[in-house]
C-alpha cells in the first residue's frame, strides 16, 4: 500500500510538470504469475492499456492482471499522452498530433499576452487547393507542380484529394529524389571527397537506392554505422570513408545527427554550458578506436598483412608501370600522379583493428585522468535510469564488437533520443521549425515548445517502426500542416506554436527542380546516365599478388575515359523536351519540337543541356554542385557542416536570378512553358496558363489587367511576363 | 524528484562553478591577460595597427617553394636557378631566388617572414588554416579575414560595392563562416568578364525596368500578407542588386577602363589581370580582394615548372606594387602573399620538390609593413625554422592587426563557442615601421 501513494504521487507530480517523460515503468503481474515491464495509459472499458518500454501498447481484459494490480489499476490517473493502437489508421494518427498541437496553442496564450500578442484561437484556416497543391508537391517531391498536375487536382471534386495526392506523391519517384536531397544535406553527402580519386559515388547511389526501397531508418543508420570494405563494395561505408582521417569529428556529427547531441565542444575541452565532459567524448570516440578507414594507414591490425600487401604492390608495380609507359613514347611525368592517387584510392577502406587504440589527447588538462590514458568504451546517459534501459546492454569485450555495440545502441527503440532526434528532423521539414530546436541539440526535451508533442511524435516514430515514408504521411495529412502558412511575424527565437507551416524559402535543390519543372515538364523521366560507371572502372585489388602492371594500366585507361563516356551522354536541347502536357488527346507538339528524335527515345541514356547547364534533378547531378551553378548560388550547401544550406539571399544570387543561364532558358521560346502556352490562344487565357505554370495559381482580377496591360507593349510581353513571376518573392516563397 | 529524471546526471556531480570558470579562463579571459603581460601586441597605438585600410592577398595555390622564391639557398638543397642579390635600401634582405628578377628591384618595399611553420602538408586542410587561422573541423566553418573585417568594421561607407572579392576563385570557400552571408566574399571568376550576370539579358535598359516593375505589381499582394523579415530582406537584396547594376561602382570590375600599357605591364593571363582588378576595386573602396593564382605543386622537373609560374608571379607582384606606389596607394595598401606549404628542400627522384609544411615564407608590402625587411629564418638547407618561429594563426593575426581588428577580442558563434581572429596567434609587429 505504501509502495502505491508513492507511485500514485510521483504519477501527480509529472502531470503537473507537464510531464514529458512517459509514465512510470512498473512491473505487472498476470493472473499466472507472469511479469512485464510497462507503464499504465488508461483504462477502457473493461480493458486496461499498457505500454511496453519499446513503445508499443498493449490492450487487454483487467481481469487477466493479478487481483493486487487490478485494485492499482482503478486508482491510477490515465496517461495525458494520447496512446495509438499498433493498428492505427492515419487518420486516428493525425488526428492524434492536431490534438496535441491543439492543447499546445491553448497553453501559449498566457505567454504570448506577456508579450502583447494576440491569443491564439486555433489553426490557421485551411489552405486552398491552390496553395496545398503547390505546397504539397514542393514538401514531398521537391518541386513545384506542372500545369496538368495542377489543374487536375485543383478540378477533382472527390472530397479524400488531399489525402489522394499525399499518397501519390509519396510512392513517386519525386519523393525519393527529395528525400535524398535532405539526408544528403543533412550527411554532407559528397561527390569529390578530400583524397585524391576518392569519390562519393557509390555511397550516394547506395543511399539513392536504400531511400527507393524506403528502407528503414533504423536500418539505413545501422548499416552505415556497421559498413565495412571499400565503398564500392558496400556503399554505406561512404558514411565513415565521408570523414576518412577524421574520426572525432565523424563522432561528433553522429551524435548531432542522429542523436540530437551536440558535443562538438567536448571534442576539445569540458563542454562549458551543457554537462558534456571531454572524457565522455572520448568514451564514446572509443567505440570507433579500433576502426580504421585506410588500410595503410593502419598498424597492428588483424588484416596487416592487406595494408602491407598493397603498400608492396604500389612500390613494385610503380617502376614496371613507368618502364612501360615510357617505352610506349607517352610522357611519364604527366601520368605519374594520376597513376598513384588511382591506386592510392584503392587503399581507403572500413575495417576493424586487433586492437581499441583509442586515447585521450596528448594536452588533456582534467584531474580525472591523464593525458595519453587509454579510454574504455562507455555510452552517455541522458538521465540516470537510462543505462537499465535495452540499449545499454550491449557486449564490449572485442575490438570486434565494438562498432555493432554502437550501432546497435543508437538504432535502438529503447535509446532516449534516437526516435525523438528523426521525428523532431521530419516535424521540422514538413513546418520550418522544429518542436525543440535546434534539432543538432535537443538537449532537454521538457524545455521543447510543446513537450507532449515532441514525446508523442518519438513514439509515433517507433510506433511505424521508423518507416520514414509512413511517419511523414500521418504528419501531411494534419489539419496544422493543412492550414494556411502563419502570417504573423515570428523573432528568431520566439517559440512557434504549429497553428500552421512557417513560411519557408525554396530550398536550392527545390528551386532548381522547379526551374526543371517549367523546362521539362515531368523531370524525373530524365534519370542520371550509367551510375556504376565510376565504381567498376576504380577497383583495383592491390592485396591480389598476381596484379601486375598492364592490368593497373588497363583499369586506370578505362577509369580516364569515363568522365569522356559522361560528356558524350550529353545533348538535345530545350525543345526535345516534355510531352504533351496540356491538352490531353490533343494535338502532338508540333513544329520543331516534332521534328527532333522523340524526347522518350532520348532519355534512355542522354541529358539535355541549355548553354552548359545538364537538365535534371538535382538529386542526379554531382554532391554538391559545382561553382558557379545556380544550385551554389541559391545557397546549396557546400555539404562540409550539417544542414549546411543557405536560405537567405545574395548579389551572387540575385543577378543570377534576373540574367543568369537558367533565366534565359525559362524566357527562350524554345522552352516548354512557351510551348504550354501556345497551346492556347486567347491571351487571357495565355496569362492563366502562365499564373498557374509558375505560381501553382490562377491571376486575380487586378493581375489580369495588369498583364493585359504589359502585353499591350510589344512581343516580348510574355517573356517579360515570364521573368517578372519567376522573380516574385512569391515564387520562391512556399505558403 | 521527477524532474531529476531528466537532468544529466553524470556531470552534476562536478562543481559547476569550477567548470564555469575553467571554461571561461580557458578560453576566454586568459589569452587576453597574456597579451596585456607580454606588453602590447596589438591594438591602437602599437606598430602599424590599423594602418592597412585595404588588404589584396595574392593566394599561391599548390604550395610555393621557398627555396627558389624567398628564402634562396647555395648549398645542397639549391634549387635550379643562383639566388641574386636585391635592392633592399637599408634593410637586412638580402638576396631573393634567381627567378624573382623583378622582384629583387622593389625588394625596399616588401617584408618577407622566413619561419613560417605549419602542421599540415595536405592541400585543403593547409589553404584552410593559412586563410582563416583556425585547422578545419566537420562542425563549424570559420570565417576568412574579409569576413572578420565586416564583423568588426561595419560594411564599407558610401558605394554599393561589396566588402569583399575574391578573384579567380574556384569556391569562395571558407567565406563568412559562421558570420552573414551578407560577409561573404563575391567570387569572381574571370577577371575578364567582372561580375557574374551583371548584365541584363533583354535588348534594352527600358525593357529590364518594365520587367522589374511588373514583378513589383505581381507580388503586391504576397509581400503585404507576409510581411516576415525574410521576405523583407530578399527584396532589399533585390534594390541593392539593381543598385548595383546601374551604380557608376560597378567600373571598378570592368578591366577595359584600363589603358592596355597597364593592363600589359600586369601581364595578360589571369592572375595579372586580377591583380590589376584587385587594385581597381582597392581604389573605388572594397576592403579587401583575394587574387588566386595555381600552379605551385610542383612534384615534377621543377626547373620546367617553376618556368612561367615564378616569372608571371615576380612580374605580377612587382607590377602591382609598383602600380600601387604610383597611384598612391601603397601607403594604406596592404599586399599579402602567401601559400599553403612550402616544398622540400631536397629535390626528389623526379626532379621535383613535394609538400613542406615545417619552413616556408610569406611576404608583406606596403600599408605600413618596413622595405627591404626580413623577419626569422630557416637554416642553412631551408629545412627548418632556426628563428622566430611564426604560425599561420600568427600570420592571420598580422593581417588582422594591420586592417586595425581587435585580434584578442573573442567573437561567440551562433553555435556559442568562442573564437577569435587568427585564434588567438600573436601578431608578428617586428614587419611595421
Amino acid at each position: 500500500m505504501k509502495q502505491t501513494t508513492k507511485l500514485l504521487s510521483s504519477l501527480l507530480v509529472s502531470a503537473l510538470v507537464a510531464s514529458s517523460a512517459l509514465a512510470e515503468v512498473r512491473t505487472w503481474t498476470d493472473t499466472s504469475g507472469r511479469q512485464v515491464k510497462a507503464s499504465f495509459i488508461g483504462l477502457d472499458g473493461e480493458n486496461i492499456v499498457l505500454q511496453t518500454e519499446d513503445g508499443a501498447t498493449h490492450k487487454f481484459p483487467l481481469t487477466k492482471l493479478s487481483a493486487e494490480d487490478q485494485t492499482l489499476a482503478k486508482t491510477m490517473k490515465p496517461s495525458d499522452q494520447p496512446v495509438m493502437l499498433a493498428n492505427a489508421t492515419v487518420a486516428q494518427a493525425s488526428a492524434a498530433i492536431d490534438k496535441l498541437v491543439a492543447n499546445g496553442l491553448v497553453r501559449a496564450n498566457p505567454e504570448r499576452a506577456k508579450g502583447g500578442k494576440k491569443p491564439i484561437t486555433g489553426f490557421n484556416p485551411l489552405a486552398n487547393d491552390e496553395q496545398f497543391v503547390r505546397r504539397v508537391y514542393l514538401d514531398i517531391v521537391g518541386r513545384i507542380p506542372n500545369y496538368a498536375e495542377t489543374t487536375q487536382f485543383i478540378q477533382d471534386s472527390n472530397p479524400n484529394k488531399r489525402a489522394k495526392l499525399i499518397d501519390l506523391l509519396l510512392d513517386s519517384p519525386g519523393y525519393n529524389s527529395n528525400t535524398f536531397n535532405y539526408f544528403a544535406e543533412m550527411l554532407r553527402v559528397k561527390d569529390r571527397l578530400e583524397q585524391d580519386n576518392l569519390r562519393g559515388v557509390p555511397y550516394i547511389n547506395w543511399m539513392q537506392h536504400q531511400i527507393e526501397k524506403n528502407v528503414t531508418w533504423d536500418k539505413l543508420v545501422f548499416d552505415m554505422l556497421t559498413a565495412k570494405g571499400k565503398m564500392w563494395e558496400n556503399g554505406a561505408a561512404g558514411y565513415l570513408l565521408r570523414d576518412a582521417g577524421m574520426p572525432l569529428d565523424n563522432l561528433a556529427n553522429t551524435l548531432a545527427v542522429f542523436l540530437g547531441t551536440d558535443v562538438a565542444c567536448a571534442q576539445c575541452h569540458d563542454h562549458p554550458f551543457s554537462d558534456w565532459t571531454q572524457h565522455q567524448f572520448y568514451e564514446m570516440a572509443s567505440f570507433f578506436g579500433a576502426t580504421t578507414t585506410n588500410m595503410r594507414a593502419a598498424q597492428n591490425r588483424k588484416e596487416k598483412g592487406k595494408g602491407m600487401a598493397s603498400m608492396n604492390a604500389m612500390n613494385t608495380l610503380m617502376p614496371k608501370i613507368e618502364e612501360m609507359i615510357t617505352s610506349s613514347g607517352q610522357d611519364i611525368k604527366r601520368l605519374r600522379n594520376g597513376i598513384r592517387n588511382y591506386m592510392s584510392a584503392n587503399t581507403y577502406m572500413v575495417g576493424e583493428m586487433d586492437n581499441n587504440t583509442m586515447k585521450l589527447p596528448h594536452d588533456y588538462k582534467y584531474p580525472d585522468a591523464k593525458p595519453n590514458d587509454p579510454v574504455e568504451p562507455k555510452f552517455i546517459t541522458w538521465s540516470k535510469n537510462d543505462k537499465n534501459l535495452a540499449a545499454y546492454k550491449q557486449k564490449t569485450k572485442s575490438a570486434e564488437d565494438l562498432r555493432p555495440a554502437f550501432a546497435k545502441w543508437t538504432t535502438d527503440p529503447s535509446n532516449p533520443r534516437f526516435a525523438m532526434a528523426i521525428a523532431n528532423r521530419m516535424w521540422k521539414r514538413a513546418f520550418g521549425v522544429a518542436v525543440a530546436e535546434p534539432v543538432t541539440n535537443i538537449d532537454d526535451p521538457k524545455q521543447a515548445v510543446n513537450p507532449e508533442l515532441l514525446v508523442h511524435l518519438a513514439e509515433e516514430m517507433k510506433r511505424v517502426k521508423f518507416d520514414i515514408k509512413a511517419f511523414m504521411r500521418i504528419i501531411y495529412n494534419t489539419h496544422a500542416y493543412q492550414a494556411e502558412a502563419t502570417t504573423e511575424k515570428i523573432a528568431m527565437g520566439e517559440p512557434y506554436y504549429f497553428q500552421g507551416p512557417l513560411l519557408r524559402r525554396m530550398t536550392a535543390e527545390q528551386a532548381w527542380d522547379s526551374y526543371m519543372t517549367l523546362v521539362l515538364g515531368e523531370p524525373d523521366k530524365y534519370a542520371k546516365p550509367l551510375e556504376d560507371l565510376y565504381s567498376r572502372s576504380i577497383d583495383l585489388d592491390l592485396t591480389n599478388p598476381k596484379l601486375d602492371a598492364q592490368t593497373v594500366l588497363i583499369k586506370y585507361d578505362a577509369f580516364r575515359k569515363m568522365a569522356e563516356k559522361e560528356r558524350a551522354l550529353q545533348g538535345g536541347s530545350l525543345a526535345d523536351a516534355g510531352g504533351d502536357m496540356m491538352m490531353e488527346g490533343g494535338s502532338k507538339a508540333k513544329g520543331k519540337a516534332a521534328a527532333k528524335p522523340a524526347a522518350a527515345d532520348m532519355m534512355e541514356n542522354t541529358s539535355l543541356t541549355y548553354n552548359g547547364m545538364i537538365l535534371r534533378r538535382a538529386s542526379t547531378l554531382e554532391q554538391p554542385a559545382p561553382p558557379g551553378h545556380f544550385l551554389i548560388d541559391f545557397g546549396q550547401s557546400p555539404r562540409n557542416l550539417i544542414d549546411g544550406s543557405i536560405k537567405s539571399g545574395s548579389v551572387p544570387q540575385v543577378l543570377m536570378m534576373m540574367n543568369g543561364k537558367a533565366q534565359q532558358m525559362l524566357t527562350s521560346s524554345d522552352s516548354l512553358i512557351f510551348r504550354t502556352m501556345e497551346k492556347v490562344k486567347s491571351p487571357p487565357e495565355k496569362v492563366e496558363a502562365l499564373f498557374i505554370s509558375i505560381l501553382n495559381r490562377r491571376p486575380t482580377l487586378a493581375e489580369k489587367d495588369i498583364a493585359k496591360r504589359a502585353l499591350s507593349n510589344g512581343e516580348d510581353g510574355y517573356a517579360n511576363m515570364i521573368w517578372a513571376l519567376i522573380n516574385t518573392r512569391e515564387f520562391i516563397f512556399i505558403q | 524528484m521527477k524532474s531529476d529524471l531528466n537532468k544529466l546526471s553524470p556531470m552534476a556531480r562536478r562543481d559547476f562553478m569550477m567548470r564555469t570558470a575553467q571554461a571561461a579562463l580557458g578560453v576566454t579571459v586568459l589569452p587576453s591577460l597574456n597579451m596585456a603581460a607580454a606588453g602590447s601586441t596589438t591594438g591602437p597605438g602599437t606598430p602599424g595597427f590599423g594602418k592597412a585600410k585595404n588588404v589584396i592577398f595574392l593566394w599561391m595555390g599548390g604550395g610555393m617553394t621557398h627555396i627558389d622564391t624567398w628564402d634562396p639557398k647555395d648549398g645542397e638543397t639549391k634549387g635550379p636557378t643562383d639566388p641574386i642579390k636585391v635592392n633592399a635600401g637599408s634593410g637586412n634582405l638580402d638576396r631573393l631566388g634567381g627567378t624573382m628578377e623583378k622582384m629583387a628591384k622593389v625588394a625596399n618595399k616588401i617584408s618577407i617572414i622566413r619561419s613560417m611553420s605549419s602542421k599540415t602538408g595536405v592541400h585543403d586542410q593547409g589553404t584552410y588554416v593559412m586563410k582563416t587561422g583556425y585547422e578545419p573541423r566537420g562542425t563549424i566553418v570559420h570565417p576568412c579575414i574579409g569576413a572578420w573585417a565586416s564583423h568588426f568594421l561595419g560594411r564599407i561607407k558610401g558605394p554599393t560595392l561589396p566588402d569583399s572579392v575574391v578573384v579567380n576563385s574556384g569556391s569562395s570557400y571558407p567565406g563568412a563562416g559562421f558570420f552573414p552571408t551578407t560577409m561573404s566574399p563575391i567570387p569572381i571568376s574571370n577577371p575578364e568578364n567582372g561580375l557574374q550576370n551583371i548584365k541584363p539579358t533583354t535588348s534594352t535598359q527600358d525593357q529590364f525596368k518594365k520587367r522589374l516593375s511588373l514583378t513589383d505589381e505581381f507580388d503586391t499582394a504576397f509581400r503585404k500578407k507576409f510581411q516576415s523579415d525574410d521576405v523583407k530582406t530578399y527584396s532589399e537584396f533585390y534594390d541593392e542588386t539593381v543598385k548595383l547594376m546601374k551604380s557608376e561602382d560597378l567600373k571598378a570590375f570592368d578591366l577595359a577602363q584600363e589603358p592596355s600599357t597597364v593592363r600589359e605591364k600586369f601581364g595578360r593571363n589571369n592572375f595579372g589581370q586580377g591583380a590589376l582588378l584587385a587594385r581597381r576595386l582597392v581604389q573605388a573602396g572594397v576592403r579587401f580582394v583575394e587574387v588566386q593564382s595555381g600552379g605551385w605543386d610542383m612534384h615534377n622537373n621543377i626547373d620546367q615548372a617553376l618556368g612561367t609560374t615564378a616569372s608571371t608571379m615576380d612580374s605580377v607582384f612587382a607590377a602591382l606594387i609598383e602600380d600601387l606606389q604610383s597611384n598612391g596607394l601603397l601607403e594604406s595598401t596592404m599586399v599579402v602573399m602567401g601559400s599553403e606549404f612550402g616544398r622540400t628542400p631536397d629535390i626528389n627522384e623526379n626532379d621535383g620538390r613535394d609538400h613542406y609544411p615545417l619552413a616556408y615564407s610569406t611576404v608583406f608590402a606596403g600599408g605600413g609593413v618596413k622595405g627591404g625587411f626580413v623577419y626569422g629564418s630557416t637554416d642553412k638547407d631551408g629545412r627548418r625554422v632556426t628563428d622566430k618561429q611564426c604560425t599561420p594563426q600568427d600570420f592571420q593575426a598580422t593581417i588582422g592587426h594591420a586592417m586595425g581588428l581587435p585580434v584578442d577580442e573573442v567573437v561567440m558563434s551562433p553555435s556559442n563557442r568562442p573564437f577569435t581572429v587568427g585564434d588567438k596567434g600573436v601578431p608578428v609587429l617586428d614587419i611595421f615601421a
